[in-house]
Parts: structure tokens; sequence; C-alpha cells
């Protein structure tokens, strides 16, 4: 069930979501101030938050649930609101968490979203039920699913769109772990197999980092930063970093010896030996390696540092709190 | 009307259709009071013929059209009204049709044939217990003519009908059913009444619903209906008072939809 690409149509082309200047003000409260937003197509892309961040508000702005106060956005290509209507005839999402008519079964459920879709719409609820396996339970009342059951359904319900771009708010909420990793199997299979864009707003670090390919951090409604995750995890651009396990006594020799290579931009002692930041390429390690050994430095352990996306949140969160304190405090 | 727009209102009447308790209480307030006015005027003529006619023929069916059309009727198109206006909001579906990004005039307009083809089924069954009730408790009393039924029909859709569009714009104004139920059916039970009743309001009181629709109705309904005094107007008066509050609370449902945050 692959996305149908239009082509040459705005739906192909240019970015799946752009925002300039979006704000969205309730009354004095800033819910969305000035989000400056790209994301590219054909990724899961992941918008990161704390609670209350303006995740969802942003989302139900997009899709038109309620009004932006100021700034322009674009859904595949299409200006909305002007177009919204164009622009929403490719798009699934789920706001929230998935509801549904309890007093239906899952296939009527279905249809009710595919009479207002369209006839084409209708073709895809047999496939969609499949899709996301709830072939079997399709005649019972919704009701009776679990949540992970329910989830699945929304999906089935963003699936007849045969949307280009799935936009899920908080999707693995109320799932166990099972459910978490079906539900992320079923995104990655859905961009890399089907070529659809996926949008997840999430507060869930990990599970962005698992399943996204690019994301944007947001707090207190603006974006902070966004790119690639290994980027962001990073803290930006290409910083490469080694654990390098050394003899004892041998570190100020070896911090010499690094000192005389371009590939370090930066050396120090730690506890686990050296840290050890390299000007460019991760290729830098073997020279460091080379240049330590040929100090004469007994090197026992080589190792790049992984960054994970929660330091590098919790490094962005801590550092505008800190920079809010002093504000809160003078109020 | 285009074949998106039948299949938007299919799909609203399966909602309504499906809505088990909705659609039950409907029938029970539709069926049962005839059922028990039948039952209960047969066993009196049975008991005492020479002070009680018979429970059908000319007379059974006025009171029978009084009890469906002016009384019960009603009630029932008000609990499918409501439940048509604001069914979507109350299980939480609105926004996901609101995504699709159809317009949302066109998700309301298509609640009110859905309502209105539901409402008119339920009265439909009813306005058929009523004739069979009418012709096998004739006994010796002249049964209505042919013209007069279809008339009677005609008025029961007429008076229901109206009352369903009207609830279905209200509840769609609200965004509560249960809010929009409690105030139209004590508009229905009460204020009408008590505000034709209001001698002081004079020809003001020709702007009430309920006074207008049974203009229409093609058997003397006396006090019109049993709750009040006559309010006379003209056939044209009728219609401007009901096509006005269609109108009126058909445009409000439409505007609420369209502007409120989902």
């Amino acid at each position: 069930m692959a996305a149908q690409q239009a082509g040459g149509s705005p739906e192909s082309s240019g970015l799946a979501i752009e925002t300039r200047a979006l704000t969205k003000r309730f009354g004095e409260r800033v819910a969305l101030d000035s989000v400056e937003l790209q994301v590219p197509r054909g990724c899961a892309f992941g918008f990161l938050g704390p609670n209350g961040a303006g995740k969802t508000t942003l989302i139900r702005t997009l899709l038109g649930l309620t009004q932006a106060s100021a700034g322009s956005m674009q859904l595949l290509g299409h200006p909305v609101p002007a177009e919204r209507e164009r622009a929403l005839q490719r798009v699934g999402a789920i706001v929230e968490e998935p509801r549904f008519h309890m007093h239906l079964n899952g296939r009527e459920n279905l249809r009710i979203v595919a009479a207002v879709r369209g006839p084409e719409a209708y073709a895809r609820i047999e496939p969609a039920l499949a899709r996301v396996g709830l072939s079997e339970r399709a005649g019972d009342k919704v009701k009776s699913y679990s949540m992970g059951m329910r989830q699945r359904l929304g999906v089935a319900r963003c699936l007849l769109a045969d949307p280009l771009l799935l936009i899920l708010d908080e999707p693995t909420n109320g799932l166990d772990p099972g459910g978490i990793q079906e539900f992320r199997e079923m995104i990655r299979a859905m961009v890399e197999q089907e070529g659809r864009t996926v949008f997840i707003s999430s507060h869930l670090l990990d599970e962005v980092e698992k399943t996204c390919d690019a994301a944007a951090i947001v707090d207190r409604g603006r974006i902070i930063t966004q790119g690639p995750i290994a980027e962001l995890a990073s803290g930006g651009g290409a910083r490469h970093e080694l654990i390098v396990g050394i003899g004892e006594g041998q570190a100020a020799a070896a911090l010499a010896a690094l000192g005389q290579i371009a590939a370090v931009a930066e050396a120090r002692s730690s506890d686990e030996g050296l840290r050890v930041v390299l000007a460019g390429e991760p290729r830098g390690a073997a020279e460091v390696n080379a240049a330590l050994v040929g100090a004469g430095i007994a090197v026992m352990r080589l190792e790049p540092v992984r960054h994970s996306l929660e330091q590098r949140f919790l490094e962005i969160t801590s550092r505008l709190d800190a920079a809010e304190l002093p504000e809160q405090v003078e109020a | 009307m285009s074949a998106i727009a039948l299949r938007m209102v299919g799909a609203d009447f399966l909602k309504l259709r499906k809505r088990r308790g909705t659609l039950v209480w409907a029938l029970v307030l539709t069926l049962l009071p005839l059922l028990v006015y039948f039952i209960v005027r047969a066993a009196q003529h049975s008991s005492s013929p020479a002070e009680h006619g018979p429970a059908g023929g000319t007379a059974g069916y006025t009171d029978a059209v009084r009890i469906l059309a002016v009384f019960f009727g009603p009630l029932a198109a008000i609990m499918i009204g409501t439940d048509g206006g604001a069914g979507d909001l109350a299980a939480g579906v609105f926004r996901d049709l609101v995504v699709t990004g159809r317009s949302r005039v066109a998700l309301f307009a298509s609640r009110v044939p859905a309502a209105l083809g539901l409402c008119w089924l339920v009265a439909g069954f009813g306005y058929l217990l009523l004739v069979v009730g009418t012709v096998v408790f004739a006994g010796s009393s002249p049964n209505p003519s042919g013209a007069l039924f279809l008339n009677g029909l005609a008025f029961t859709l007429l008076s229901t009908g109206v009352i369903c569009v009207v609830a279905v714009g209200f509840s769609a104004l609200t965004g509560s059913r249960p809010a929009a139920l409690t105030v139209l059916i004590g508009w229905q039970l009460v204020a009408s009444p008590v505000l034709a009743n209001i001698s002081s309001l004079g020809s003001s009181r020709r702007l009430v619903l309920s006074q207008a629709i049974v203009h229409f109705s093609p058997i003397s309904l006396g006090d019109r209906g049993g709750r009040g005094v006559t309010i006379t107007m003209g056939g044209a008066t009728a219609i401007i008072v009901i096509v006005g509050w269609i109108a009126l609370f058909g445009a409000l449902g439409a505007w609420r939809t369209r502007r409120m945050d989902a």
C-alpha cells in the first residue's frame, strides 16, 4: 500500500510541512511563538517537547482545527488555510487520542470517514484494516477495543486518504511495550517502503530517537533546534568525540602528542582516560591512534562517544530554565 | 445533491440508526402513547359502549393525531435531532472529520437530511400504528377519508420534521446534546404553551413555532392541542414563521460548526 505520488504537483515537491513565524495566542498566553518549522519529505520527523510546550497546538493549527493568530504555513506545498481542502486531501492525522463512535464497529467508523473523504477512500477500507492487522476485529464495536487497537484503527483511518503526510500526536500513549514496538515498525515501514512522511509529536525522547530520522525540539512554544537526529544529539554540526583509554601516568604525554595533529579539535583528560573531540570526519580516529602509538602511548581503548537525544534535550531545556530563572525571580 | 453529499448523509444516517438508545426511546415515545390510547379506549368502549365511543374511527383518529403529531412525535424528533446535531462532538470525532479537509458547513448540512430521514421513519411507524388503530377500532364510527389520512400524514411529517431540523441546528449551536435536549423539551412542553396563553403578548404569539405548525392540522385541535388558546394566523404567516425558525437555527448551527475550535 505505497503512497501514490502526484507527479509535478505541489504534493510531490518541496517540504511536507513549512511554517513561517507561526504564532498562536490564547488571550495573553502565547502557545506558539513565531514557529519556523521545515519538515522534509519521506522521513519520520519527531516533534519533541515537554508537556505543554505547544506540540498539540501546532498540530491543531496546521490542520485547521484552530486558527493561527499570525504567520503562514504550508502542507505538502499548499498554503493553509487558503488551500486547506486540497492540502488535507493527502494528509492523515490523529490528534491527541484517536476517538470513534463507540456504538459503531471499526469498519463502520472507517465508512463514515470514507464518505467524507470521497469514493476512492471506500476502496481503501479493507486494505487499511489489513495493513494495521484489524481485519478480523473490524466487525466488533469499537467500545470493545483495547487502546492499542484504537490507535491502530486511528492509523487505518489516516490511511483512507492514502496520505503523503501522516501527523500523529503522541501515538504511543497508552501502548504497552509490545504495542510500541509494533507501532514503531509500522511507522518505519510507512517511511521506508511506502515513501510517506510521518510527523510524530512526542515527549518521549527515546521513542523519537528510535523512530525518527529528524526532529525539532520545541519548548514554551518556540522551536529551539531542528535537524537530523544524529546532528541534534551531537549538538549540531558533525561533532565526533572519542574516549581513549591509555596507561596510567601517560595523560600529559598523550595530550602533548594529540596537540600536534590537525585532526584533533580538543583533548582533555577524564576518568576514562582522554576525551578527544575530532576536528572533522570520524576517520580522524585513525590519526589519533597513530599519533598516540607513535608517541609510545599504549592505547587500550578507542571508542566513539554516543550522544543521546535525551542528553541534548536536557542540556537545552535546562539552559532555557536557567535563562528564564532570573526573570521569574525578578517577576 | 452530489454523490459525496449523498454518501455523507448516508454516513450520518448510519450513526443515528445504530444509536440504539436514541432509536428505542424515540420509538417508545412515538408508539407507546398510541398503543395505550387505543387499548384504554377500546377497553372503555367494550365495557360501556353507550358512554364511550369506539377507540378508532374519526373521533379516535383526531385524538390519535393529536397524541402523535402534537405531543409525542415532536419529543421523538427532538431526541433524534439533538443527537444528529451534536453526536460527532459528543463522540470526539468532529475533529477527525474536519481534518479530512471537507467544508465544515458541508459536515453540518449532511446531518440535517440524515436526522430528518430517521425522524420521519420513526414518525411513519407511529402513523402506521395510528391508521391501523383507527381502522381496527372503528366499530360503528365512520373511518376518515383517504384524503384525511394523507393530510394527517403530511401534518405529522411537518410537525416532527420542523422540530427535528430546529433541534439539529440548536444542538450544533450549543455543542451539547444534554443541554439542547433539556432546553428544547422545556420549550416544547412548557414555554410554548405558556407563551401562547399570555394574551398581553398579542399577535407576537404567532412567532411560537408550535402555533404556526398546528395551523396546518387537517383536524380540528380545538384549543390547539389542549395546551392553550387558539392563536389565529394566515397560512402565509404560518409558513413564514416555520421557515424563519428553520432558517434561523440552521444558520446558527452552521455558523457555530464553522467557527468553533474542533
